[in-house]
């Protein structure tokens, strides 16, 4: 079968062939195309072919390039001329990709795929479309040399003052016509001229192999060290977060998100930055830990329990599953929480990064060499590059989450990239401790990780001064009375102190609860809504048992005072109906009696509606009228000059967009040096004529040279109302 | 992981397990660095600060050093992030040298010309600087040695001074150890001070700091002035200094209210010091009538303001600052350090206990229930009114009567703040009241019989706090204080700190309203002393008078 189109080369591939495709370009499958046809319309189209460019290494992308920017079809011993001889390999993966084919002629590229890599590739101009004497080039005047010196390797366009009173070196090379005018500011390198100058290169430097990581090597023990200690700060931040805003849980923004207040407090209550902070929520966030709730709460979730009673090595896994495949980015300068954190590229970064660093066993590279490795295996045209904080960002969280220690890959992170067991992560962290050490400064000290039983009850009564594998614990007035207002006894935080204490309870500390505890609760505070008092106190008896005035859910607070939870005026008139005779108090005592006439505060008056329209002064109308008279004689002007021009329109016939399209299409194969009239309609729809000449037809728009200006100018097919020849 | 004494935690404290056997080497090798927070029984605490690696930089110690010995005694990782900042707040030290200059007198280098320009263009630095030399030079004017030190150290680049010292006027002093031998901490309290140039000595109250500052003095052969609290204990400097110096009586002066004598050891009080005299202080010239080859600031956690200002200006001479109780309820600590020097020596109170170099004591709060009556009257004080009201309640005098009675053959010292309270207890207890008002001469001769024991119970106002060496008091009792002063507190204990003669045990009564201001401001008072490791033993005035102590 002879391979005629991109079609047809798809069909000559065999499975294997066809499996690698769809390997490379998954989403050539999502969803699967009917048959090879639409297959091919789909792998030729923009957006996939653009994705398949990106993730392209900054080699293949030279190579294709290079191809792209030879004509059609091309061998491969003229790729390989144009770039190097290890382009071989590339151009083979490229095949594989099929973003090169090989045609019955040799190999072409899909049609759309030189508006995928941009106009001028690689820095390249137009070809010139003639032949040019390009040996003259060496006798060029030495002030031309210096414009294409300027021009040689990209951008192939200049600007100049004027096009038509160039500097004599530039006349030369307009002259010979290796550059061109684009329009009267604007000169273009040809890229046949280019190509001669760069010596049949396409790019001045070749990134044939991935840059060298450079750094240097961390003993094992210490990155095993710090990778521990990292780990173990990270699971105390996150509990501490949690617990944090279990008790004070901060409301989210409008926007979504945390508050930089919010951040702020936290940061400052964990002693770390807010940037740390900021991923430490978002960690807490992916993995489900933490949630806003309808009301807009931010509050750790009933996941987070779980997560507590867990081993460290599964709740550690939690969080890094979690992060390995998140697209958010913490560093973003947004609300961590928020809509505006997600990065389409942020987990293939992370990917590539972690395995870079596995690439290298116990090896910190700089950050530069890191930045440079992963620019060159992930090019990413479309967005220019991978932003260099992006990497700086997941550096510093793999550090924080103890994937990395001392910016190498730590034991723990190689296990989780290769999927294994975390168990040994147990076994490695200090053990725990279930015993405090209370001193006669109303400190305790838990000398290590503390159980978390015994931890949360601590928090409860007493304020944490000091953070790390230890925990340093304060006893004060307001530590103990939070305790007591969580329902502890004085003597079961005592018990609790000395069962906990491997020292014995200091006599002040002792002596501080029991103060605190007989004082807890001495003064009580209620709601009432209103109070009914009596020196009677039979009658406060008789009203209490009476079930008349139940509704009014009394309480006697006093041998003479009832509470009531109905307002005063209610309270009287279910006293009244009762049959008793109440009158109301003001705040000092006083009787009040009720008021006979009713007044309320004066207020505005309430608006009117206007009915009619006050009759103008008479020097307002004159002034409208003069106005109107202005306007009137200026749009008849208009509708002249709009005549004049529909005059020489009514002689153009009017055609459709296809006839349109097949006629200037024609008119290029056939005659293209001779001008065209049409008629063109503007962003209003204002159509107007115009003299081109056509140059040529790409993603439905002509070009063409505009005679009343001189430019090269774009025309949308759809919007040409007619055409004819001159 | 090693099994260490060492918890290194993430908010740059230093936990020392005490009971391990490694502690003691463990502090040592982390004394240059970190400073002594806290030392209760168990579990002390030390601190980094930037302040605290600077110094050790400037004593020759480097990060790596710091490092090695962080992890080498932590028991658990040592959390890497405060590792990177050890290196690098040390890394900042000496980027900036302040040196002497033959032709601009004094110059700040700078090996780091950013670093330069960063505080060239510092608002506060600005105003200091001289004309720019060149690139990596500037001029500063000598007066402002000591301000700009200041400010870079707030900036962040402490500059590393070479321009030294003035030798001063040379005067021959030595120690005179006939009969008795300077104490091993005494000697290296001295010499840490001597090798960084300037700074505090922080030793507990009768642990013999005046023999520190005669060390001193050995060390530096020159005229020397002191600065004490009052004339009583400028008395004490003298005759201290008679005894264990070959300093003879005609080579020391005093400078007080009474007399104004400058000789080549000059022993001044604060209170002259600070004296206005039609606005002026007038006194201060003192620091300028000789040239002084060292300047000793006794109870430096007292210093007034004045001095203070002054102090920033004669950074050229050596100054020794000396206390037990470097608290200060207005937060100025950090000004002593970065005026007189930083903390060149620091010992735990209970440390210099178990080698007996100071009595062991016993502190004990009397808890007194006021009466129906003065509770109420305590409930309708004006707010300024009530410390005074709970403190000097009457109940107490009964309770201290008791006391005194119990402890009957020791010698007691009842110390409290109201004078009126003051008198009323004099007067019950039938012994003598020392106050403000007590004329120098009656207060030398009280003091002096009650070292010889003529007098076993004496009654003082604050006046006592500090500095009185009183050797055999065993007993105090403190009925008031000023409010919930931590070192009044500490310095009262000290009073009854002085190794006695049998050996015997000190201790300290402090008797306390229940459930008044006074409860929350004894126990404000106590945590200085808390956290040298005293516990406070609470007993119930009942007790005191069933006579179950």
């Amino acid at each position: 079968m002879e391979i005629r189109s991109y079609a047809d080369y798809l069909r000559s591939l065999d499975d294997a062939a066809l499996i690698a495709l769809f390997e490379s370009r998954s989403d050539l499958t999502s969803p699967v195309p009917s048959d090879i046809a639409s297959l091919a319309v789909r792998a030729s189209s923009i957006p996939s072919l653009v994705r398949a460019v990106d993730s392209l290494n900054k080699w293949q992308l030279q190579v294709l390039e290079a191809a792209a920017v030879l004509s059609e079809p091309f061998s491969e011993k003229e790729l390989l001329q144009h770039t190097d001889k290890s382009a071989k390999f590339a151009l083979a993966a490229l095949v594989d990709r099929a973003l090169i084919y090989l045609g019955h002629d040799g190999y072409r590229i899909p049609n759309n795929l030189r508006d995928v890599l941009g106009n001028e590739i690689a820095g390249l101009g137009t070809p010139a479309g003639k032949k040019l004497k390009l040996k003259d080039l060496e006798s060029a005047p030495a002030a031309s040399k210096k414009v294409l010196d300027a021009m040689v390797w990209g951008p192939p366009r200049g600007a100049v003052a004027d096009v038509k009173k160039s500097n004599p070196g530039l006349k030369w090379l307009l002259d010979e016509g290796f550059v061109s005018p684009v329009n009267q500011q604007t000169v273009v390198l040809h890229r046949e001229v280019a190509l001669h100058l760069r010596g049949n290169k396409v790019h001045r430097e070749l990134f044939t192999t991935q840059p060298e990581l450079i750094g240097r090597t961390v003993e094992a023990k210490s990155l095993q060290l710090a990778a521990i200690s990292n780990v173990t700060t990270f699971l105390r931040w996150i509990e501490e977060v949690l617990n944090f805003w279990g008790q004070q849980p901060p409301m989210a923004l409008k926007a979504g998100g945390i508050g930089v207040r919010d951040l702020r407090e936290l940061s400052q209550h964990l002693g770390v930055d807010t940037d740390c902070t900021s991923f430490i929520i978002e960690i807490a966030y992916i993995s489900g830990l933490l949630t806003i709730d309808p009301d807009d709460r931010v509050l750790p979730t009933h996941q987070f329990d779980i997560w507590l009673a867990q081993p460290a090595s599964v709740k550690w896994e939690n969080l890094i599953s979690a992060w390995l495949i998140t697209s958010r980015l913490s560093g973003l300068d947004a609300a961590p929480m928020g809509p505006e954190l997600d990065r389409s590229t942020a987990s293939i970064i992370r990917k590539k990064l972690l395995s870079l660093l596995d690439s290298a066993e116990n090896f910190s590279p700089t950050h530069e060499s890191l930045l440079a490795a992963i620019q060159w295996n992930l090019t990413y045209r479309r967005t220019r590059g991978i932003p260099e904080e992006y990497i700086r960002w997941i550096s510093r969280e793999a550090e924080w989450l103890g994937v990395t220690g001392q910016g190498a890959l730590s034991t723990y992170g190689q296990l989780v990239l290769a999927g294994d067991d975390l168990a040994v992560i147990d076994a490695d962290l200090p053990k725990t401790v279930d015993h405090i050490l209370i001193q006669s400064d109303n400190t305790a000290i838990a000398p290590g990780p503390l159980e978390h039983e015994v931890s949360q009850e601590l928090d409860l009564i007493a304020d944490i001064e000091s953070r790390g594998a230890a925990t340093v614990f304060r006893f004060s007035e307001a530590s103990l009375r939070r305790g007591l207002d969580h329902g502890r006894t004085g003597e079961e935080i005592l018990a609790f102190l000395k069962k906990t204490s491997k020292t014995p309870v200091p006599q002040p500390l002792e002596y501080l609860i029991g103060d605190i505890s007989k004082k807890h609760g001495k003064l009580r505070v209620g709601n009432a809504s209103s109070f009914i008092r009596c020196e009677d106190t039979a009658l406060i008896t008789q009203i209490i048992k009476d079930k008349k005035v139940e509704a009014l859910g009394l309480r006697r607070i006093a041998p003479e005072v009832l509470i009531c939870t109905h307002d005063a005026h209610d309270a009287m008139n279910i006293l009244r109906a009762a049959g008793y005779l109440p009158a109301a108090e003001d705040s000092q005592g006083l009787l009040l009696s009720g008021p006979r006439i009713q007044r309320a505060q004066t207020k505005a008056r309430p608006p009117r509606i206007v009915g009619e329209f006050e009759q103008p002064v008479r020097e307002i109308l004159e002034i409208a009228v003069r106005t109107i008279r202005t306007g009137e004689k200026s749009s008849a002007k208009q509708s002249t000059l709009r005549d004049i021009s529909q005059e020489a329109l009514g002689t153009l016939p009017r055609t459709t967009a296809n006839e349109t399209l097949e006629l200037l299409t024609r008119h290029l194969s056939e005659n293209p040096t001779k001008s065209l009239s049409i008629g063109y309609a503007d962003n209003n729809g204002l159509v107007s004529h115009r003299i081109i000449d056509p140059l040529k037809i790409s993603s439905g728009s002509l070009m063409a040279r505009d005679h009343a200006t001189g430019e090269v100018l774009t025309f949308r097919i759809p919007r040409i109302t007619g055409v004819a020849t001159l | 992981m090693s099994d260490g004494p060492l918890i290194v935690q993430s908010d740059k404290t230093l936990l020392l397990d005490i009971d391990h056997p490694l502690s003691v080497e463990c502090r040592r090798a982390i004394a240059p660095f970190a400073e002594l927070e806290r030392a209760p029984e168990h579990m002390h605490t030390y601190r980094l600060t930037n302040l605290g690696l600077w110094n050790a930089r400037a004593a020759g110690h480097d990060a790596e050093m710091v490092i090695d010995t962080l992890i080498k005694y932590s028991r658990y990782a040592v959390p890497h992030a405060l590792l990177i900042d050890v290196a690098e707040q040390m890394s900042r030290y000496g980027r900036l040298r302040l040196e002497a200059d033959p032709i601009h007198g004094l110059i700040l280098v700078t090996t780091d010309t950013a670093v330069l320009e960063e505080v060239i263009r510092a608002k506060k630095i600005a105003p200091l600087l001289g004309v720019r030399i060149d690139n990596e030079t500037v001029a500063v004017h000598p007066s402002q040695r000591g301000a700009i030190k200041q400010s870079l150290l707030r900036l962040g680049w402490p500059a590393e001074d070479f321009a030294g010292y003035v030798d001063g006027q040379a005067h021959p002093i030595e120690l005179k150890q006939d009969g008795w031998k300077i104490r091993e901490y005494q000697e290296h309290a001295a010499e840490g001070f001597w090798h960084g140039g300037s700074g505090v000595v922080v030793l507990p109250c009768g642990a013999g700091k005046t023999i520190v500052g005669a060390a001193a003095m050995a060390h530096a052969q020159a005229t020397t002035l002191i600065l004490v609290t009052n004339t009583v204990a400028a008395r004490q400097w003298r005759d201290e200094l008679l005894k264990r110096t070959s300093l003879t009586e005609d080579e020391i002066g005093e400078y007080s209210g009474s007399k104004k004598e400058i000789r080549p050891v000059t022993i001044a009080t604060y209170q002259v010091m600070t004296k206005k005299k039609n606005g002026v202080y007038s006194h201060l010239d003192l620091f300028d009538s000789h040239d002084w080859g060292l300047i000793i600031y006794d109870e430096v956690h007292l210093l007034p303001a004045p001095i203070f200002r002054f102090t920033a200006d004669i950074q050229s001479r050596r100054r020794l600052g000396l206390t037990a109780t470097l608290v200060r309820e207005d937060g100025m600590e950090g000004e002593v350090f970065s005026l007189i020097g930083p903390k060149r020596f620091d010992v735990p109170w209970k440390e210099i206990e178990a080698q007996g170099y100071i009595a062991p004591a016993e502190c004990i709060e009397v808890r007194v229930n006021l009466t129906e009556a003065e509770r109420l009257a305590y409930a309708t004080a004006e707010p300024e009114e009530r410390y005074r009201y709970c403190a000097t309640t009457r109940t107490k005098r009964d309770v201290v009567q008791e006391l005194v009675s119990l402890h009957a053959k020791e010698q007691i010292l009842v110390i409290g703040q109201y004078l009126d309270q003051l008198d009323d207890l004099g007067e019950t207890l039938g012994c003598p009241v020392i106050q403000g008002s007590t004329p120098q001469k009656v207060r030398e001769e009280l003091f002096q019989s009650f070292r010889t024991g003529e007098i076993s119970c004496l009654v003082v106002s604050k006046v006592a706090n500090f500095s009185i060496d009183l050797p055999e008091a065993t007993i105090a009792i403190q009925v008031s204080g000023a409010f919930g002063s931590r070192q009044e507190e500490a310095q009262r204990l000290g009073r009854v700190l002085r190794p006695k003669a049998d050996g015997r045990g000190a201790r300290f009564y402090s008797v306390v309203s229940r459930d008044t201001i006074d409860q929350d401001f004894a126990q404000n008072r106590q945590r200085f002393l808390a956290e040298q490791g005293y516990s406070y033993t609470i007993i119930d005035a009942d007790d005191v008078f069933q006579g179950k102590i």
